[in-house]
């Protein structure tokens, strides 16, 4: 029986896997890195992060949103972001790197990937400092503000990534940035090559020149438009894919240079009256469909982790199943 | 090309630093403006297909909307008290328990786009809410909800249930991610829209049947 990450390495490179890769099982998640994350830490919390933004989760919320009257925008007027965007400092003490090396070191690497965690996304730096219709509407009427600021996110990334590289020695990079609705990508192609893409072949660039061999990108939308990109990025594995994508088509097309990781969308199976039966019939589907090659079944939340308590754990143990029925 | 060809294209362009004085150029010409108004009405029509085909993206959108209303502004003043120029009042909002406001804000910027008076009750707003809106409010034609959460549907069926128990004349749609045709209609809604773009469509199509 392949390992884990044998088995990932087998399914991403049209080789010949024993099972399907379940879900997130091989990575293991470093998240006791010392991280500024994009979120309030729990049901009725509201916290202002090291960039200055405002995440407020309610308590009968799901999650935590950015904030954006006018009270709490970090970012009010682009041509100005130099003055008003003060990047956090990416140092911390060896006490507070501690726990995340201890952890790093207790992964046995023939089994799983020691994996970085990165959030919030480059693009959705932008629109959680100045809201998401300002942003977009930025990149058309003070083009080179944006990318001015995006290049400032850039190098506040990098430096970060120098000092993960430093400390956990990560061969994986999960990092987020979602790019889509349900049904279209934010912005066109061409912008995004414009303004995303070179951002990214910068930081993607890093990462693999310092370690990493694996980089999986969250993008729990459609942006099915934009996988060429991806490629050129250096992404190898797109988690988060949603149906809305043609899965089966895009494996067809691009399968040998990037992998499908979803096909499973959280809002159809993770609500609160969730059932195993549903479970199945969508990773069925899913699986039927997909194949064995270049597909990695996996609900599309971007962690290991459910909204409603046992989905995340249903989901697996289904895919187990499958992998019995199905291998 | 006319001046008010330059404004339709201008505004289809997002140039929003150009609409106002075109907007004015027009005016100078002699055009009426409600037609000038109508033209950019049309214009956004075409973003909102252009949208919903695919074609262009929310940026497109957006400054398309913003170079609409700078026109807007320089024929408020003429226009004043001029209720001929309104589809009526639409009020919007995201329902119950459910936070996302950028699919609502689109929305609320193209049924504007289309001809209505807006009034944005925000996110998170109870079905008590909508009814209060649509009282408070002047010829309110149309109440669109929005909820893109699967664990926030019945708080979407209960605002249509509400809005149509209380104001039975008001025409309710419905849209957000996990919302579908079927389900517009189980809940009772009189229109579904996929889009910002169809949304527009749809309320312009109810509030003038």
């Amino acid at each position: 029986m392949l390992t884990k990450r044998q088995n990932l390495m087998e399914v991403i490179k049209g080789g010949n896997p024993d099972r399907f890769v379940n879900q997130y099982e091989f990575m293991d998640l470093i998240m006791e890195a010392p991280m500024d994350l994009p979120l309030a830490p729990a049901p009725g919390t509201r916290v202002k992060n090291k960039w200055g933004i405002t995440f407020d989760w309610p308590a009968d919320q799901i999650g935590s949103f950015p904030m954006h009257d006018e009270e709490h925008k970090a970012l009010k007027d682009i041509t100005d972001w130099k003055n008003q965007v003060k990047a956090p400092s990416v140092f911390y003490t060896d006490e507070e790197w501690a726990a995340a090396e201890a952890h790093a070191k207790s992964v046995d690497r023939n089994e799983k990937f020691v994996t970085a965690f990165c959030a919030p996304g480059i693009f959705e730096m932008t629109h959680h400092l100045m809201s998401m219709e300002d942003a977009l509407m930025a990149l058309y009427e003070e083009p080179e503000a944006m990318k001015e600021l995006i290049g400032y996110v850039v190098d506040y990334e990098l430096a970060y990534a120098k000092e993960v590289v430093k400390h956990i020695h990560p061969d994986a990079l999960f990092h987020h940035d979602d790019w889509g609705s349900q049904i279209s990508s934010f912005i066109s192609p061409e912008m995004f090559d414009e303004f995303i893409v070179p951002a990214y072949k910068k930081v993607y660039g890093f990462w693999k020149a310092n370690g990493i061999e694996l980089i999986i990108h969250h993008s729990d939308s459609y942006a099915a438009n934009l996988v060429p990109f991806m490629i050129e990025m250096g992404i190898d594995i797109w988690q988060g894919v949603m149906t809305t994508n043609n899965v089966p088509e895009l494996i067809k097309k691009y399968g040998e240079k990037i992998t499908f990781m979803g096909d499973i969308d959280s809002g159809r199976v993770d609500f609160p009256g969730w059932t195993r039966e549903k479970i199945y019939a969508d990773t069925k589907k899913a699986c039927e469909e997909c194949g064995k090659l270049y597909f990695i079944p996996c609900l599309s939340q971007g962690l290991n982790i459910s909204s409603f308590p046992g989905v995340y754990e249903a989901t697996s143990d289904v895919i187990d199943q499958l992998s019995r029925e199905m291998f | 090309m006319s001046k008010i060809e330059e404004v339709k294209a201008k505004v289809e362009a997002g140039k929003s630093k150009l609409v106002p004085g075109l907007v004015q150029e027009a005016l100078d010409e002699g055009s009426a403006p409600g037609e000038i108004l109508q033209a950019m009405v049309d214009s956004m029509g075409v973003v909102g297909d252009k949208f919903s085909s695919g074609e262009i993206f929310v940026p497109e959108m957006l400054i398309a909307a913003k170079a609409m209303s700078k026109g807007v502004e320089v024929l408020k003043p003429l226009m004043a008290g001029d209720g001929s120029a309104s589809l009526g009042t639409c009020v919007i909002g995201t329902v119950a328990g459910d936070l996302h406001d950028i699919g609502k804000n689109l929305v609320s910027m193209m049924i504007e786009s289309a001809g209505f008076d807006m009034v944005d009750l925000g996110v998170d707003v109870p079905a008590d809410t909508f009814v209060s809106a649509v009282k408070d409010n002047d010829n309110v034609k149309i109440v669109a909800c929005s909820g893109l959460l699967t664990t926030t549907m019945p708080a979407l069926k209960e605002a249509v249930a509400t809005v149509k128990a209380a104001c039975p004349d008001v025409k309710v749609i419905v849209g957000g991610a996990p919302v579908t045709p079927e389900y517009a209609a189980e809940v009772g809604a009189d229109g579904y829209a996929p889009d910002a773009g169809s949304a527009a469509v749809k309320a312009k199509e109810l509030a003038t049947a």
